[in-house]
């Protein structure tokens, strides 16, 4: 890993790009008509790199890790970009942590040069039991799944955990859409029907329950930094609002009790932001590097939903209307908290390891 | 014992230092120091709390964070903070009654003090004899601390004040008090005019009344001032330049102090969980709830340390908003959490019980914990103020 690349700097260029790209009347008008721009704007992101991030370079990719990741997860939640990054972070993860030498191989270099999306099953997505050579299957709401050309799913085999590496264009592979209230992030029902499974689908972990932690703590730090992103950009914008919008004679931001909870939101994410950058520079193997990755994605993503309520209501009736931006950040903000693990969930964890500790 | 200690030789070798803070801590600290504390008396406190300085200062620590040149140990900031954070593993007794003597009034006299005034006031402080106290706030100002009306008539070579202090933590025992008082009732704003002086409390016409807390202490106490005379020579700075002196002593109140504080409850809180293993931590609720705590804790604590950090690097470069997010923050925290223990304890936690001096907001006490945090969302500019500065000042929202 080379981390000692300029974080700074490539934050700066993730935000510089996105916000020519994707700036928010794109954002907003996107997410009352979703289409192909989304397309295009993630072969802008793997022109520069963005889908290299990861991946080892001997793949074709940067070799950068957490840190640099939680930085563009971060500036994608601030565009709220519709883009698959998530189930691609994800599988490179997988396969770079536990990958067959031939798996790694055949799929690294396309994740690196975005020529293959991805999409990898949540914990609490279903298991195939793929003891035979032929699997059907039905695993509901697969996030990223409508434009995966790759599924990552969770199996068994031999009575060990093992995932199922399918390219989506395989024989009996279907993926069906469900519509999401957040139109930047896609869900699917994947259908199995008489999959041919061979051994090059299989990737058998020497440790699943280690790995199901690595691919948990991935996911909590990305998902935790997108909320941060979008916690931000939605209090920037209702402050800028508040400065303009005037009644009774004065701008709405001059009411002390508008401004003290916006003082209350922005404090908190100055707060949340620190530790969401603290866990993603944690080494993977550090004791507390779970640990802070699931508190950061717990509270982050719970502090930022309700941010974002709030800033529907300080924009009064605009914010109900589906031209001003804040929903967008509310929509993304409650299905951050929803994914990889609702915030009970993994309370439970948290407080297991405070327990152990 | 018999072993003796030399903690600041150690300094150069981090691990080394904090090995030998530990052993002294260990070797020194007696383990029943709370149950004993709790026991003392009010007219005895002072002694029991001026013989904790007096062990610090035997191994160099009664003001680690001062320099050397006013007899402080001179170490690195980094140091310093090792310092504050074996205390704070330890359990050892908190300084409350010095808070003002450690942090205020060096912060003000050092910068502002002059060369005499230096000389003459700042030992009493390393040698545990003297205990500060801050007299700023009045009855009609509080949060409008600038409305103050405490009068301070020049005559000769001294001055006369008259008028009311209240909330002045620690007066009761002090021998010195920080003093805001008006020197110039016509000022153009109400923040001139305004004069900071020394005053010493065994000055004839001074009348301090403790006043009862809600925990049951009097920790605080009313300032009565009736023709009180002040030599010129304890005038700090220039005559009318009160306001702008009392801002820097209020400002440094937030680094360290908060640091000692927050280290206190992350040893706090992981006892907790253990104390509660067989207790509500098998509640599943409370589990959660207090699972949920994990992070804001940590957050708080990365923002501390970020700010240590900066300190170390360039007091003049440090960022000048962190402060006031790190208190904006930190008060409601501890509310939340001590509230949250009280609710896992139940009845146990409303029992009364003779509070515990020398353990701030960390007795364990629950209820007293509890309604401690008071203290941090109230004194040194409440939370409601803090809002103004940040929406104001760093937001950039317009004056009501
Ligand atoms: C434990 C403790 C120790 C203290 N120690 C000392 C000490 O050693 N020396 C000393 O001088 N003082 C001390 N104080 C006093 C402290 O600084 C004041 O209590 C504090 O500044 C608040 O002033 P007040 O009590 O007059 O409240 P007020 O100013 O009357 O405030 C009452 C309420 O109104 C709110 N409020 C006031 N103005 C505004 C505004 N503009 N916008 C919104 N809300 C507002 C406040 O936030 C508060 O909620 C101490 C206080 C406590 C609790």
């Amino acid at each position: 890993m080379s981390d000692d690349i300029d974080l700074g700097v490539l934050a700066e260029s993730f935000a510089e790009m996105l916000g020519a790209e994707w700036p928010r009347e794109k954002a907003v008008a996107y997410a009352r008509a979703p289409g192909p721009a989304a397309q295009t704007l993630w072969g802008e992101m793997a022109a520069l790199g963005w889908t290299a991030l990861t991946v080892p370079a001997e793949h074709g990719g940067l070799g950068l890790g957490t840190a640099a990741a939680a930085h563009l997860h971060s500036a994608l939640g601030t565009a709220a970009a519709p883009v698959p990054m998530l189930g691609t972070t994800l599988a490179a993860e997988l396969l770079v942590a536990a990958g067959s030498p031939a798996q790694q191989a055949e799929w690294l270099p396309r994740l690196a040069d975005g020529s293959v999306r991805a999409a990898v099953a949540q914990p609490t997505d279903a298991v195939i039991a793929a003891e035979n050579a032929v699997v059907s299957a039905t695993i509901p709401d697969m996030v990223d799944a409508p434009s995966a050309d790759l599924l990552c799913l969770r199996g068994t085999r031999g009575g060990c955990a093992c995932w199922l590496i399918l390219p989506r264009e395989a024989a009996g592979v279907s993926v069906e859409a469900t519509a999401l209230t957040d139109t930047t992030r896609t869900l699917g029902t994947v259908t199995l029907d008489g999959v041919a499974i061979t051994d090059a689908a299989i990737l058998l972990p020497d440790n699943a329950a280690g790995l199901a932690d690595r691919l948990l703590r991935a996911a909590a730090i990305a998902i935790a930094a997108d909320a941060i992103g979008g916690g931000e950009a939605a209090l920037a914008g209702t402050i800028d609002y508040m400065k303009t919008r005037e009644q009774f004679g004065r701008v709405i931001g001059s009411f002390q009790a508008l401004k003290h909870r916006v003082a209350d939101h922005q404090a908190a994410l100055v707060a949340a932001r620190g530790l969401v950058e603290h866990a993603a520079g944690l080494a993977p193997d550090d004791p507390r590097a779970l640990l802070d990755a699931l508190s950061a994605k717990q509270h982050v993503t719970r502090t930022v939903a309700e941010i974002a309520r709030d800033c529907i209501q300080l924009h009064g009736g605009v914010g109900f209307t589906a031209e001003f931006f804040p929903h967008i950040y509310l929509k993304r903000g409650k299905l951050n908290e929803a994914l990889w693990g609702t915030r009970t969930l993994l309370l439970d964890r948290i407080a297991d390891m405070l327990e152990a500790a | 014992m018999g072993r003796t200690f030399d903690i600041l030789s150690r300094v150069g070798d981090e691990p080394a230092f904090r090995q030998e803070i530990r052993d002294w801590l260990a070797a020194t600290v007696p383990a029943d120091w709370r149950q004993r504390w709790q026991a003392v008396r009010e007219s005895e406190l002072k002694a029991i709390v001026v013989d904790w300085l007096e062990e610090r200062r035997k191994v160099g620590l009664a003001t680690p964070h001062w320099p050397r040149e006013w007899g402080g140990p001179g170490i690195p900031f980094a140091y310093q903070i090792i310092v504050y954070e074996e205390f704070a593993r330890a359990d050892a007794p908190e300084l409350d009654m010095y808070t003002i003597s450690l942090f205020h009034t060096p912060a003000t006299l050092f910068e502002h003090g002059t060369e005499e005034q230096k000389d003459r006031y700042l030992g009493g402080i390393t040698h545990g004899t003297d205990i500060w106290c801050q007299g700023f706030s009045e009855p009609g100002a509080g949060s409008d601390l600038a409305a103050l009306r405490t009068a301070a008539r020049r005559e000769d070579d001294h001055y006369v004040i008259n008028g009311q202090k209240i909330w002045s933590s620690a007066a009761m025992h002090a021998d010195y008090c920080l003093l805001l008082a008006r020197t110039d009732p016509n000022g153009k704003r109400k923040h001139d005019g305004i004069s900071y002086f020394i005053m010493d409390m065994k000055t004839p016409g001074i009348d301090v009344r403790p006043i009862p807390q809600i925990t049951g202490e009097s920790e605080f106490a009313e300032i009565f001032l009736d023709d009180v005379k002040i030599p010129v020579g304890n005038l700090i700075g220039a005559e009318g330049n009160g306001w702008q002196i009392a801002q820097s002593t209020l400002s440094t109140e937030r680094g360290l102090l908060i640091f000692g504080a927050v280290e206190r409850l992350a040893h706090s809180f992981e006892l907790d969980a253990r104390d509660a293993r067989d207790g509500w931590m098998r509640d599943v609720q409370f589990r959660r709830e207090y699972a949920a705590f994990h992070a804001e804790l940590q957050s708080l604590r990365l923002m501390i340390r970020k700010l240590l950090i900066e300190l170390e690097a360039n007091p003049d470069k440090a960022s000048p908003t962190l402060p006031t997010y790190i208190k904006l923050i930190w008060g409601p925290f501890l509310q939340r959490y001590t509230e949250f223990l009280l609710r896992a304890e139940g009845i146990d936690a409303l029992k009364w019980q003779p509070s515990i001096p020398g353990t701030g907001h960390s007795s364990r006490l629950r209820m007293n914990d509890f309604l401690k945090s008071y203290g941090w969302t109230i004194a040194g500019g409440s939370n409601e103020i803090m809002r103004n500065i940040i929406s104001e000042r760093i937001l950039g929202l317009p004056r009501g």
